[in-house]
Formats: structure tokens, sequence, C-alpha cells
């Protein structure tokens, strides 16, 4: 069962950079913000766990709980797969009044072997939920005597909604592939050019641009964690050579733990924005090179970045009569803003604001740097009534951000772009700033908008 | 044997079982002396260039696939919308037939059209008999308050007066003297459907208004609304008057088929059932204005209106935001009776609706076609939410209607790369569809083999809709039916989306 240490544990990471520059009482705190009874909060700690996870598509997900669980979290992230369609089935043990009363176990069991003898999975994800956790049935107990009767790797997750949030679930998740996947299996083709991308889920099937580039290159995405994954690559992840962490509140600490364990090294960084991208790639280049790969891939390396950088430029030209001096508010929570900011003020474009939520101390930095130190600008949240205000008053004429903001700028009659998880493009890579641009051009230019700002005819004061 | 009774097929399967694929096959090898498949193949592609285009658009004489229908089918229209009205049709009843099929695919409901039947004696010594014999059956078999007279072709090829035939009927007391027997003339060779109505709905207005009796108007605060010749007009009509309710403007709708094509099953089989009164017709003189809802269904009833000394508006179907705009400042401005709160609302949320979803419209392009005022009522909302009208093609649009047409387009960005076909036939839509694609076709059932040739899938939002049911049901005027549009071709646009699929086959959009 989960303790309070290891919770904890995960809740003082060292290896971030936030953490880091805390004071010793405020890092006790742990880093989880305390949820506030009565105000609208988001995800639970099951939700975390789940969606880190889920994205590992040749395995059967099964929620140990009550229906909605499974219910509600059943394939409502857009990850998208190459191949195999098992993650998308809901498998649940949809435990009822009785269950409760005389405990779950022996029905996870039976389900756990259902699954297994109709879809013959190379693992069994179990989670844990609030109501199972509560009448105690031990699904780590069970998880064991299922891999061990049934020769299929069964691996516990341990966070039930009430241990905390979203963001703690995902970390929770990070732990599961450690205490059990990462590390099982051999790989027989294991090269020197083998990287894994940690919190990259795969939204909008975004990773095939990812790919593309890394391929260009000749270096082998052993695996996302948890992208388009599979369960044999997972469990290979620790021969990979570098690890480039994308989100890395979710997981760091497993980044941390994987240089621990086996010595691999990991960089933070981002495909989101021209320069990021470019970045990104470098640091996995200069990685690769220091742990034996040939020297030369840092030329190719550069040579691919000029050529990638001035397509996309090209590319974007054609809008930058139509979005210049248009104002832009960033609300993007896990993508990183500051190379976006950039990219949107080569546009032409003024960035009224940008939320840090998500982001480190030296984004921050460099995203205050772009803003031209202007501190106002950058903001770690907006509550609602206020970025009502900013979008009548007319302080800005777009929103970036994720769904659960969109009805403040509409009802507000502001144009609202859709970045987060809801997202049905890709936004990642060089190909994907310009896709970014061209859904900004279009969600500006809609004549919606017009009639939106303008009262009923008949209102109007001659 | 395919068939057993045991298991029987319906012809989905039938066709598809051995026996009749080899039936067929031999049949194609021994007798159609057909060119081989290659050939047709080849023929067939090549009706999708640009070469063939050209060749298709020079055609001076045939027409292939109309998207219109004859001037009797739009009379029988407006005459079926008034109380206890049986619409007659003098001439062949082959016609008939096929107007009372066309309108009974579409509301899925019985029509009460009689015609008399005139044979190869008739066309040659005149149809008088016909109209004194047809008048005197119909009036005593089914009891009607009024009969309204129309013609097919053969009537008016031979040239039979319907004024001089209707009066010698009265004498000769086929129907009571003062028994209302509006009448207008209506060959299918001149028009459409949509000049049928207008002529119609003339000679009725006619009749209670000159004929009958000569009314002198004395002008008072009521308003008539002319709809039009319209496919979902059960449920358009019903949601007019419902604005005009709100509003608290007393309106007549003249021509009112809201619950003549609309009746419930209870156990009653209701020859006439609605319409808009005799009385309220005849009273409809003293109306402030008349406002009809499609300018191209009325133009000829609205310069007979004027004479009356009333004022006249015209509409072309108000479907869409701006559309439903004028409409209600119009009714405002002439009665004088401000737009509620409550339909500032419906406006309100119909736009909120368009900001949620604007950005899977943006730029997509569609084909439109269908009657005139329907074809600029969808161009201009489609405009509104950020698509473009690329083909707008109107069978029975005229120059005057090509004009309104381009000018429409002109006045947004969206409608930059849109062109506007008059005249023009479904085949001509097809050879537009492939050398100038759009991602969506709206139009009536008839493009449902539109969609089969090109793969663009098909919206049916006008008149005939046979293949779908209950379309009619559901209004497209006003602010609620704009809503109702909109998820229409939403439905479509995420079917789309899903259908090209895979990795991104997502559960929310």
């Amino acid at each position: 069962m989960l303790n309070r240490k290891k919770i904890q544990d995960l809740m003082n990471e060292p290896g971030c950079a936030t953490n880091q520059a805390k004071s010793e009482k405020e890092r006790k705190k742990g880093c989880g913000k305390q949820l506030t009874p009565g105000a609208a909060a988001g995800g639970c700690a099951f939700d975390g766990a789940k969606i880190a996870l889920q994205p590992i598509t040749d395995v059967v997900h099964l929620v140990h709980g009550p229906i909605a669980c499974e219910g509600n979290s059943w394939d409502t992230r857009h990850v998208g797969t190459s191949g195999p369609e098992l993650y998308r089935r809901g498998f649940t043990t949809d435990l009822s009044n009785l269950d409760i009363v005389n405990g779950g176990e022996k029905k996870l069991y039976k389900a756990i072997k259902q699954a297994i003898a109709k879809h013959n999975p190379p693992a069994v994800f179990v989670y844990q939920t609030c109501v199972t956790a509560l009448i105690g049935d031990d699904i780590a107990a069970v998880c064991r005597a299922a891999t061990q009767r049934l020769g299929t790797p069964v691996i516990p997750v341990e966070a039930p909604g009430f241990v905390g949030s979203k963001n703690l679930g995902n970390r929770l998740a990070g732990e599961a592939l450690i205490d059990y996947v990462i590390g099982t299996r051999e790989p027989d083709d294991a090269g020197p050019t083998d990287i894994n991308i940690l919190g990259e889920y795969n939204v909008a099937g975004e990773m095939a641009i990812v790919k593309v580039l890394l391929e260009r290159l000749g270096i082998r995405l052993r695996t996302a964690i948890t992208g388009d994954a599979r369960y044999n690559d997972v469990a290979a992840a620790h021969t990979a050579r570098a690890n480039m962490v994308v989100c890395s509140q979710a997981l760091v600490t497993l980044a941390r733990k994987m240089k621990e364990r086996w010595g691999i090294p990991y960089f933070e960084g981002s495909f989101y924005g021209i320069s990021d991208t470019s970045e990104a790639l470098r640091a996995i280049a200069s990685m690769l090179i220091e742990r034996g790969a040939a020297p030369e891939l840092m030329e190719r390396t550069e040579a691919l970045i000029a050529e990638e950088e001035a397509k996309t430029w090209a590319a974007m030209e054609p809008y930058r009569a139509r979005l210049s001096g248009k104002r832009v508010l960033l609300y993007t929570g896990g993508v990183k803003s500051w190379s976006v900011i950039h990219a949107l003020q080569e546009m032409g474009m003024e960035v009224v604001g940008s939320s840090v939520r998500k982001s480190t101390e030296a984004d921050k930095q460099k995203a205050l740097e772009r803003l031209g130190g202007d501190e106002d600008k950058l903001v770690d949240s907006i509550a609602p009534r206020d970025m009502y205000a900013m979008f009548k008053e007319g302080r800005a004429d777009i929103m970036l951000s994720g769904g659960r903001s969109q009805f403040v700028a509409l009802k507000a009659k502001t144009p609202w772009l859709d970045i987060n998880q809801e997202r049905h493009h890709q936004y990642a890579g060089y190909q994907g700033m310009v896709t970014l641009v061209q859904q900004m051009d279009q969600a500006l230019s809609n004549p919606i908008w017009e009639q939106v700002r303008r009262p009923a005819p008949w209102d109007i004061e001659e | 044997m395919p068939q057993s009774a045991d298991k029987v097929k319906d012809h989905i399967s039938l066709f598809k079982e051995p026996e009749y694929l080899e039936l067929f096959a031999a049949k194609k090898a021994q007798f159609e002396c057909r060119p081989t498949d290659e050939a047709v193949a080849a023929q067939a592609e090549y009706t999708k260039t640009w070469e063939y285009r050209e060749k298709n658009f020079s055609r001076e004489i045939a027409t292939i696939n109309p998207a219109k229908a004859c001037q009797p089918l739009g009379a029988v229209f407006a005459a079926a919308g008034f109380e206890g009205s049986l619409p007659y049709v003098h001439g062949s009843q082959g016609c008939v037939a096929y107007f009372r099929s066309h309108l009974a695919r579409h509301y899925k409901e019985a029509v009460p059209i009689v015609a008399d039947s005139m044979t190869e004696d008739a066309a040659v010594f005149g149809g008088l008999n016909n109209i004194v014999e047809g008048l005197a059956n119909a009036y005593k078999l089914y009891s009607p308050k009024m009969i309204v007279v129309s013609t097919t072709c053969m009537a008016e090829v031979i040239g039979d007066d319907l004024s001089a035939f209707i009066a010698t009927a009265k004498e000769k007391e086929s129907v009571p003297l003062d028994f209302p027997v509006p009448f207008a003339h209506t060959p299918s060779f001149v028009g459409s459907h949509t000049t049928g109505y207008d002529n119609q709905m003339k000679g009725i207005l006619n009749y209670f208004w000159d004929r009958e009796a000569q009314l002198t108007a004395k002008p008072g605060t009521k308003i008539n609304i002319i709809p039009g010749f319209d496919g979902y007009s059960v449920a358009n009509n019903r949601e007019i008057k419902r604005y005009m309710a709100e509003m608290g403007v007393e309106a007549t709708l003249l021509g009112d088929v809201s619950d003549v094509f609309d009746t419930p099953s209870d156990g009653e089989y209701r020859m006439y059932d609605g319409g808009t009164t005799l009385d309220d017709a005849r009273d409809a003189i003293n109306a402030k204005a008349t406002i009809a809802l499609q300018e191209f269904c009325s133009q000829k009833t609205l310069e007979y209106v004027e004479t009356k000394g009333q004022q006249t508006a015209s509409f072309n179907y108000p479907m869409g935001i701006g559309a439903t705009d004028a409409f209600l400042m119009k009714v405002s401005e002439l009665t004088g009776k401000a737009i509620p709160a409550s339909i500032e609302k419906e406006r309100g949320r119909l736009v909120d609706a368009i900001t949620d979803s604007q950005a899977w419209l943006h730029g997509k392009k569609f084909a439109v076609f269908g009657d005139p005022d329907f074809c600029l009522s969808m161009a201009a909302f489609l405009m509104e939410m950020g698509a473009e009208p690329t083909h707008v093609l109107c069978t029975n649009g005229g120059k005057e209607w090509e004009e309104k047409a381009k000018a429409l387009l002109a006045s947004s960005p969206f409608g930059a790369n849109g062109q506007v076909w008059a005249g023009k036939d479904l085949w001509h839509l097809r050879s537009l569809l492939f050398t100038e694609p759009t991602d969506f076709i709206i139009g009536s059932s008839y493009g449902k083999y539109l969609e089969k040739d090109t793969g663009i899938p098909l919206i049916r939002l006008t008149f005939p809709i046979f293949d779908r049911h209950h379309h009619h049901r559901f209004a497209s005027f006003g602010y609620q039916g704009a809503l109702r549009v909109l998820v229409e071709i939403l439905d479509r646009v995420f079917e789309a989306a899903d259908a090209a699929s895979d990795i991104s086959y997502d559960l929310t959009r």
C-alpha cells in the first residue's frame, strides 16, 4: 500500500529546479498544491496516473473500481496509435454493492485472467481507485499472484483518487514504471543513438512529426513514455543512451531515477516552437555524442536545423501581414511558452501575457527576456474573472489555451484556439508551428467574431 | 434458388446471389452489345475532365437532371394551404399523380389533389366538359370549402380558358354560384414550381378580393406573410407564427400548409386540416403590409397586392443570422412592435453555438443547389460561419437571380472564390464537382447521385427530401432553425472527419 513517505519523496524532487529553489521549510510542505474544498479543481491522482500510462497501446488497462472511474476516463485524451488499438478499450471490474462488502480482490483476479485469456496482451496495468483502496483491496498482492500464476506481467498502479492531485498521479505512474516495467527486458538491438522521450503522450498523433525529424538524423526513438508506446519497448527503455523530458513536472522523477540506476543522462526540452525544436535536437545530438555516438551527428543536426528553420519561416511568411499587430494571450499549461512567444513575435504579433504555471525558472527567465522584462505579462494563473475582464476591455485579440478556459474567451467574444490535449492539430516540431499560425489566422478571421461583437442590429443606436 | 419462403431476401442482398450475378454477366456478354469494361471506364474518367466540362457547358438543348419542378406543383402547394381547400388540376391525371407522389414522398402524408382527367377527345374538342363534370364530382365527393384550379400543359396547349369554363360550370350548377373557385393558368413549359406558386397565390387573392366581390381595402394594423414554396413549411410556418406571437404582431400566413401536411394519427382521417381560413384570406386585403418570405416565389403576387395600396417587402428565405435579423426588423418597423428579449436571447445562443464550432467550418467549401431563395440564404449563412459557397447553382434561377447571387458573394471575402450558375442543371454540377471539387454538397435528395459519383458528402437541406424522414418537421427559419441547419452541417463535417481518421479517431471533437 501507499505510504506517506513515498508521496513525500515524490513531492521533494531533487531533480526539480523549482523545488531546489525553495527554503527548507517550504520544501517540507511538498509541491502539491493544497486542494481547496468547495473550489473548482482539476483531475485526481487516478486520472493523472491513467493519462500518463494509457498511451501504452498494446496492453490492457484495467480499472479496479466502480464503473465511472473507467467510464469517465475512457479514451478522452486523443492520444494516437500507429498500431495496436487495445489501449482504447475500457476494462473495469465494475464493482457493485456486494463486492464492496465482500472485497473485490477475487473479482479483480478473475478479470485479469479473463482479459489475458481473451486478448493475450504483453502486460496488464491494474489501476487502484478510491473505493478499492478504502475497502483495503491489496492490488499489489493480487497482481503479484496473477503474474506468477498466469505468466503475464501484471502491474499495479497505486494511485487512488484521494491521495492527491492529478500531477501526483502522473508521478505515481512513473513510479509504477520504474518499480515494475523499465529494465525487465534486454533488447537485442540496443544501439548508440537510442533515446527515450519522457512525458510525451502523442496527443493528436503529433509524435509522427518528431519521429520523422529524429529518423532523418539516424536517431532511434526507443520509446516515448508513454506516447504510442509498446510494452516491450518501455521494458527496454533502460538501454537508451539519453532521455529527453518534455513535460518535466510529470516525469522528472522518473528521469532522475533512470539516471541513478542506469546512468542515462537527461535534459528538459520541448518540441513546441521553432527555436525550442532546434535546441532539443542539438541537445539530443550532443548528449548522444558524449555517450559515444559519432561526432559527425552534430554536423548533420545543424544542417537539418538550418534547412527546416528556413523552410518553416518561409511557410509562415504569408501569414505575417495578416497576423501582424494582433495581440495574443498564451495560457498554455504544459506547453513551454518562451519559444512559442519567440515565433509569434517574429510574426509581428504582440504577446500580451503568458502563463508560466508549469515552466522551470530558466524557462521563466527566457520568457521574461522575450517579453522585454515586463513581469506583469508573466502570470502563474489568471482568475477567470480577470481573464474575462481582460477580453472585455479588448486587451487581447486571441487566446491560445486548453479547453478549460475556452468559454471564458468565447463568452467574452474573443477568438480562442485549443492548444491543449483536446486539440485536433499537430503543433509539435517545425511543421507544427506553421499549423499553429494557420489555425490562429483562421480563428482570427472567422466572420462570426464580427457578429459576436456587434449587438443585435435592432439594438444599434442610429 | 436464392429465394426461399423460409428466408426471404430483400433486393439489397438478393441480387448479390450467385444465380443473379451469373445472369447479369451472361446478359452483359451476350445481349448488351456494350463496349469493353476498359472503354466504359475510360469514358467515365473522361467525363471528369475539364475538356468534358467545356463540352458539357456548351450544351444548349438538353437539360440533364434538372433541379426544379413544374408550375402546377407549386400551384397545388399554394392551393393546399387554405381551409377546406381542394387543389384541382385541369388536364391530364398523370401529371397530378406526379404532384401527389412528390409531395407525399417528401411530407409522408396523404396529399389530396384531384384532376379532371382530360383524354384524347378533350384534347380535340376542348376541356369544358371535363371542368363541368369535374367540379361537380369533386364538390359532391369531397365536400371542400373551396376548389382551386390550375392547369397542366395539355390544357394550356389547346388554349382552354379557365375563367370562361368555370363560369359556365357554375351556370350549369356544377357548384353553387357563390362557391369559391379561384384559378390560375400554370403551364409547365413556362418557369418552374416557384412561378406556379406565385401565379396560384395571386389567383386566390384575386378571387377573394376582386372576383367574389369588389372589396375595398380598409388598411388596419395586421400584416400578411406569404411563405413561398418551402419543403420545411410544416415547421417553418409554425416558427414564423411563434415569432409573431412573441412580438405581439397580428399576422395572417397566406397559404399555411403547416397543419395540412402534418396531420396526427388518432383514428380520424382529415382530408382537410388547418390552413388559412377563407375569411382571413378575404380580410387580408385590409392588412397594413404583405411580406413575402421568398422573393422569387411571390413577385407577381406582391405586384398585385401593391395595387391594393399595401406596403410590401420580400426576403430570400430567412435562414441564418443576417437573414433573420432583416426579417424581424422589417416586421418590427412595419408594426411598431419591438423585438422582445426572448428572441434576442435566441439570437445570442445561435451566435454562441457558431463560435463553439467555427473552427470546423472555417474555409470548408460547399456546393449549394436548390430554389432561388434557398440558394441565396444558404450561401449567405455559410459565409456568416466562415465557410465558402464555391458553387451556387440554381436551375430555375434567371438573370435577376444571377445578379443578386453574384452581389451576395462579392459582399464577403468568403465568397471571393464562389461561382454562380444560373439555369444550370445537376449534370453541369457533376462536371463542376469533378473539376473544381468542394468539401460538401448542400441540396435535395437528388444530390445523392452526385454524392455517390464524386464521393463528396451530401447535406440534405431543401425540397425534395425523399430518402430521409421527418426533416421537414424541424424548422430551418429563424435563429432556432439556423441552429438546426448548423447542426446538420456539423454532423456531416464530423462524420467526414471520423471516416477519414485512423490515428485521430477521437472521442471528443
